[in-house]
């Protein structure tokens, strides 16, 4: 009856995420191609022309793989620091005294964000489709298989940042975009780490996104002529240090979380 | 129903205590107004009681479960209207009453209201038809003026049938007229339901119907009790009286120990002599008469004040 109870929690908080994303279809609508438009279409563009003579493989293919990496866990981590962001006041602080577990709320929170940023990845598709940019049904196959790896490293994060932060919203703003930019940059999205050396090379290795852009990129490009140059990683190293990563920050976030939230 | 003993709250980074020692009962179906100027510990005391904040110590229990025990059960049991609306405005007022049901177990979330069991429909329809918000039940909330929110988190904090209902300034920010329709339908379910209301508040008439008043300052209670014995306890009831010939009034009047004010007239306090009792031993013709009943805001202000000055003085 409890585990029912949670259950259908989980599913009230993530079915309001989709709604409220759903209801504001014109802003998200919005974002979902221009993050893709501007990086994809513009800043991918301008590397790839300046780029490709000697990458050896097709670039944007390149970059949008990374894209999706990124674009997925920023939507589920922001998804979940909302929670944070809306404390003090709507619907938030309803659900804080309903007789729910702290962990139902956090784990429904993931899985809102997670569904509402399906729709960020068929706009990037989309975005792809029109450009030009080769995707086989295959690889788009393969990619959707481990998606639910690449929410759940999101939605941790989003967990972690939510946990150190639940005092103060503008706090979690700010670390949302601290963790945000580096991960793009260095984690090989958009551009090629795999000759990365010294502290470049550290960094990468340290940006948890490396091991989801990796994973993405070595179930799409398994078995095709590029892999050893695009692929950092086996995808099932990838896979192992990611779901690490992910159960670490959500154990160490929740407890956070949890902790803080009621010790002010 | 609501039991608090020595119930402290130091925050994080605070030399002094937010609430430090409060105790206090609330029984069954009571109507407890809890005030306090700003700053007084009247939104901490009500965030520990409805368990989003954690005690520093004492003990509280909430409907016969204890707080640190039993918080979820506790939450089960409570209604919560907060100072600033706890509804989310991308969604229709219906969607928020079908997310809170849903939230609080007592029905499966359903994708539309077409699909929610026909006791919720009627439910729903039944309350929004009581508070007079019924044709825009369907309507999204951020077109609702302040006192339909009001009105909706209402309907909201009753789906689940609670046994106390916290209501924490529910009436800041509303016109007269929309604090009054609130009242009149609060104090409707207050007497059918039985329930039991704990209302923090800064329109101290609206605590004049409480049956027990508690007022704390600095996170101290400085007095618990009906509104009656709170006016009578500090102000009292007196008579002003002047005439032109003052020196024949004030004798006339010296055995119920008149206070000259400062224009002249003078005040007699009566407690258990009546105002016929003291116009019976004059003879000297009345140039002005007035006779003062205390209001609760008065007897607040004087409680409120005496402690300042009691503070500054130690």
């Amino acid at each position: 009856m409890s585990i029912r109870r949670e259950l259908n929690a989980v599913v009230t908080i993530c079915a309001r995420d989709v709604l409220r994303y759903l209801r504001d279809w014109k802003n998200s609508l919005l974002f979902s191609f221009f993050f893709p438009i501007a990086f994809l279409g513009i800043l991918g563009g301008t590397i790839g022309q300046n780029l490709s003579g000697g990458l050896g493989y097709d670039y944007m293919q390149f970059a949008l793989l990374g894209m999706v990496a990124n674009l997925l866990v920023q939507s589920t981590m922001m998804g979940v620091t909302s929670l944070i962001e809306e404390r003090e006041s709507g619907f938030t602080q309803e659900v804080f005294v309903s007789p729910v577990s702290r962990y139902s709320i956090l784990f429904g929170k993931i899985v809102g964000g997670s569904l509402a940023s399906v729709v960020s990845l068929v706009a990037l598709f989309i975005v792809a489709f029109a450009t030009g940019i080769p995707l086989s049904l295959a690889g788009i196959g393969r990619i959707l298989l481990v998606t639910p790896v690449v929410f759940l490293s999101g939605g941790a994060l989003g967990v972690l940042l939510s946990g150190v932060f639940s005092s103060s919203p503008k706090a979690v703003d700010r670390a949302t975009i601290m963790v945000m930019f580096p991960q793009m940059f260095l984690s090989g999205a958009l551009i090629p780490v795999k000759n990365s050396t010294g502290v470049l090379d550290v960094l990468v290795h340290l940006m948890p996104a490396t091991y989801l852009v990796d994973l993405l990129r070595g179930v799409f490009y398994q078995g095709t002529p590029v892999y050893g140059q695009v692929v950092l990683y086996n995808p099932m190293f990838d896979l192992m240090i990611s779901l690490a990563l992910a159960i670490l920050f959500l154990v160490a976030g929740s407890y956070l979380f949890v902790r803080s939230e009621r010790n002010r | 129903m609501i039991h608090v003993q020595d119930l402290v709250k130091r925050y994080r980074h605070s030399e002094t205590a937010a609430v430090d020692g409060l105790s206090f009962d609330v029984r069954p179906g009571e109507f407890f107004a809890f005030l306090g100027p700003n700053g007084a510990g009247k939104t901490t005391t009500i965030s520990i009681l409805t368990t989003t904040l954690a005690k520093s110590s004492g003990t509280v229990s909430i409907g016969g479960y204890d707080l640190d025990q039993r918080a979820k059960d506790v939450r089960q049991s409570i209604g919560i209207i907060f100072q600033n609306p706890s509804l989310d405005l991308n969604l229709t007022a219906e969607e928020n009453i079908r997310f809170h049901v849903s939230l609080y177990g007592i029905y499966g979330y359903r994708p539309s209201y077409g699909m929610m069991p026909q006791p919720y429909r009627e439910k729903v329809l039944e309350l929004a038809e009581i508070v007079g918000i019924a044709q825009d039940i369907f309507k999204p909330v951020k077109t609702f003026s302040g006192g339909m929110k009001r009105k909706l988190e209402i309907i909201r904090s009753l789906m689940h049938k609670p046994k106390i209902l916290f209501l924490d300034e529910p009436t800041l920010g509303l016109d007269a007229v929309s604090r009054r329709s609130l009242w009149t339908y609060l104090q409707k379910i207050h007497e059918e339901e039985k329930m039991t209301i704990f209302l923090t508040t800064h329109y101290i008439e609206e605590a004049e119907k409480a049956d027990r008043i508690c007022i704390v300052n600095h996170g101290r209670m400085l007095f618990s009790g009906s509104p009656e014995a709170m006016k009578s306890l500090m102000v009292g009831k007196y008579l002003l009286l002047d005439a032109e010939d003052r020196d024949s009034l004030r004798s006339e009047l010296t055995g119920f120990g008149p206070e000259p004010l400062e224009d002249g007239s003078l005040k007699l306090r009566f407690s258990e002599n009546t105002p016929q009792n003291i116009l019976a031993q004059i003879k000297t013709p009345l140039s002005f008469m007035r006779l003062h009943e205390p209001t609760l805001e008065e007897a607040y202000i004087d409680l409120v004040s005496n402690g300042k000055d009691e503070e500054e003085a130690s």
